[in-house]
């Protein structure tokens, strides 16, 4: 592994670049180093794709030496053992509105398309956008699509989604650029869940169709 | 217990922010101005991590059961009770005296914190509200908030703290983390250039109109954000993010706002403009710094 790349962002964190790809052992080193930096109790992390920000209060622990503190921390990630991540599943009614045009652009049958979503099992690289939205991937090459043009200013919560080579499912009500090929009535985010985001970072998601 | 006797345009509780859940997409909340926020509860003698009240528009009154300490603050604010009493200034509440939040023409946030803050149950770590995810609530009329213990320290009634320049458009900006991403005529128009504040700004970010500024071909992978980030979208329009920002974010960062200057971004009206000066990091701590050691000599 190359030496991380390690930028300002502001003068309260660093934004700490391990690769440039979506892939499940980026995205897995990143969620480590996040481990790591919170252990440490100088603030906390957000590990995304391949990437990590770091925060931290400058006034009590200088950039310099958490620049120091956070490249020691990656170093030490270079014979990480895959997590597990635990099964999720999502039972999905395919009957989204942009379920027939991505079948058509991606020349399948709406059959086709749905077995090749739900035949799979995807990893969620990490949470973002809204609060328990999980980036899972990656998708089959046959369905990557690109977003919308224009975003919808309304996506209804439970939504099932693809965009590029990912896919997710809307845990509130939001506007949205992502198609939408399914609905799900699983709560994605619950607070009155010990754990209120139904998928956590690492998880396997696999979509069933109902 | 505090009872709110007008709630204004919106009010909600807020702490400092719910900075444990950013992993699952929680956004940190918090005051949209920190600093006018850290202000207030220094000048009622709370501690940095108590809750206080965060209005925007309208006229939010009050009163408390028990005799408490009490200061507005932010842009252009004012508390009126028996006496009419500046912003930045601590106040002596009595107990069942009905207090007026006064904000001005050039209000935008204003912070109301009381004596033993805002007693509230937290929600994943947090008293703050993040109203789109069904956290905490905007406050109503009628509505009775439980406070949390204080000694009374009468002496603090009359104390002030500085009041920021909010009328300054300048704005002090980090270069990057995406600099990268822009070329070195994109950086010199961002950083010598004057924006409009538009009005679709909020908690989640103030949006800016003015030269368009281009990054360069090619998309970045999406990654964490902070407050201040100065994120360019595909149209060319910075977004200045504020509290409620997401998580993460996919569009790339050209710089970032200054933690002493986040509130100045904030509290501008729509319409108003502002520039970015550009700052290196050792002065931005250093302004940190010195806002905070205000806040420490009246606390």
């Amino acid at each position: 592994m190359s030496e991380p790349r390690v930028s300002p962002f502001g003068d309260g964190a660093l934004l700490v670049e391990l690769g440039e790809a979506i892939d499940e052992t980026l995205a897995a080193r990143a969620r480590a180093l996040a481990d790591a930096w919170d252990a440490q109790g100088e603030g906390c992390a957000v590990p995304a794709y391949a990437s990590v920000v770091v925060r931290f209060d400058p006034l009590r622990l200088a950039p310099a030496a958490a620049e120091t503190s956070v490249l020691r921390m990656a170093k030490t990630l270079e014979h990480l053992a895959r997590e597990p991540g635990r099964e999720i599943e999502i039972p999905t009614h395919y009957d989204g509105p942009d379920l027939v045009e991505t079948a058509e652009r991606s020349k399948l049958s709406i059959e086709e398309l749905i077995a090749t979503h739900s035949g799979r099992e995807y990893r969620a690289f990490f949470l973002g956008f809204l609060p328990g939205f999980a980036y899972c991937g990656v998708l089959d090459p046959r369905i990557v699509a690109p977003r919308l043009l224009r975003p919808r200013e309304r996506v209804p919560a439970g939504s099932v989604a693809i965009a590029d080579g990912q896919t997710s499912v809307y845990p509130f009500n939001s506007p949205g650029g992502w198609r939408l090929i399914g609905r799900s009535d699983v709560r994605i985010f619950d607070l009155t869940r010990d754990s209120p985001a139904l998928i956590r970072p690492g998880d396997r998601v696999r979509f069933v169709a109902r | 217990m505090m009872q709110v006797v007008a709630a204004g345009l919106r009010a909600t509780v807020q702490d400092r922010g719910r900075f444990g859940h950013l992993r699952e997409g929680v956004p940190p909340s918090g005051p949209a101005d920190p600093h006018a926020f850290a202000a207030a509860q220094a000048l009622v003698g709370n501690d940095a991590g108590a809750a206080a009240i965060e209005i925007v528009g309208g006229a939010f009154a009050f009163r408390c059961d028990d005799a408490r300490i009490v200061a507005v603050t932010g842009r252009d604010v004012a508390i009126r009770g028996r006496d009419r009493v500046p912003g930045w200034t601590a106040a002596f509440a009595r107990p069942g005296e009905t207090f007026t939040v006064v904000s001005g023409e050039r209000s935008r946030f204003a912070y109301l914190a009381l004596s033993g803050g805002i007693a509230t149950e937290p929600i994943l770590g947090s008293r703050s509200a993040f109203l789109p995810a069904g956290i905490g609530r905007p406050l109503g009329a009628g509505e009775a908030l439980p406070l949390g213990p204080a000694r009374l320290d009468v002496e603090r009634a009359g104390r002030s703290a500085p009041v920021p320049d909010y009328d300054t458009g300048q704005i002090r900006a980090i270069t990057g983390p995406h600099a990268q991403r822009f070329t070195d005529e994109a950086e010199f128009l961002f950083f010598s250039s004057e924006f409009r504040v538009e009005p679709a700004s909020d908690r989640m970010g103030t949006r800016l109109s003015g030269p368009r500024i281009a990054a360069r071909e090619g998309e970045i992978l999406t990654s964490g954000v902070v407050a201040g980030a100065v994120q360019i979208p595909w149209g060319g329009s910075p977004i200045v993010l504020g509290a409620e920002h997401q998580a993460t974010g996919g569009y790339p960062v050209i710089a970032t706002v200054i933690s002493a200057d986040l509130g100045l971004v904030a509290q501008r009206l729509p319409g108003e403009r502002l520039r970015f000066a550009r700052v290196d990091r050792g002065l931005a701590i250093a302004a940190l710094r010195d806002a905070r050691a205000g806040l420490g000599s009246i606390a």
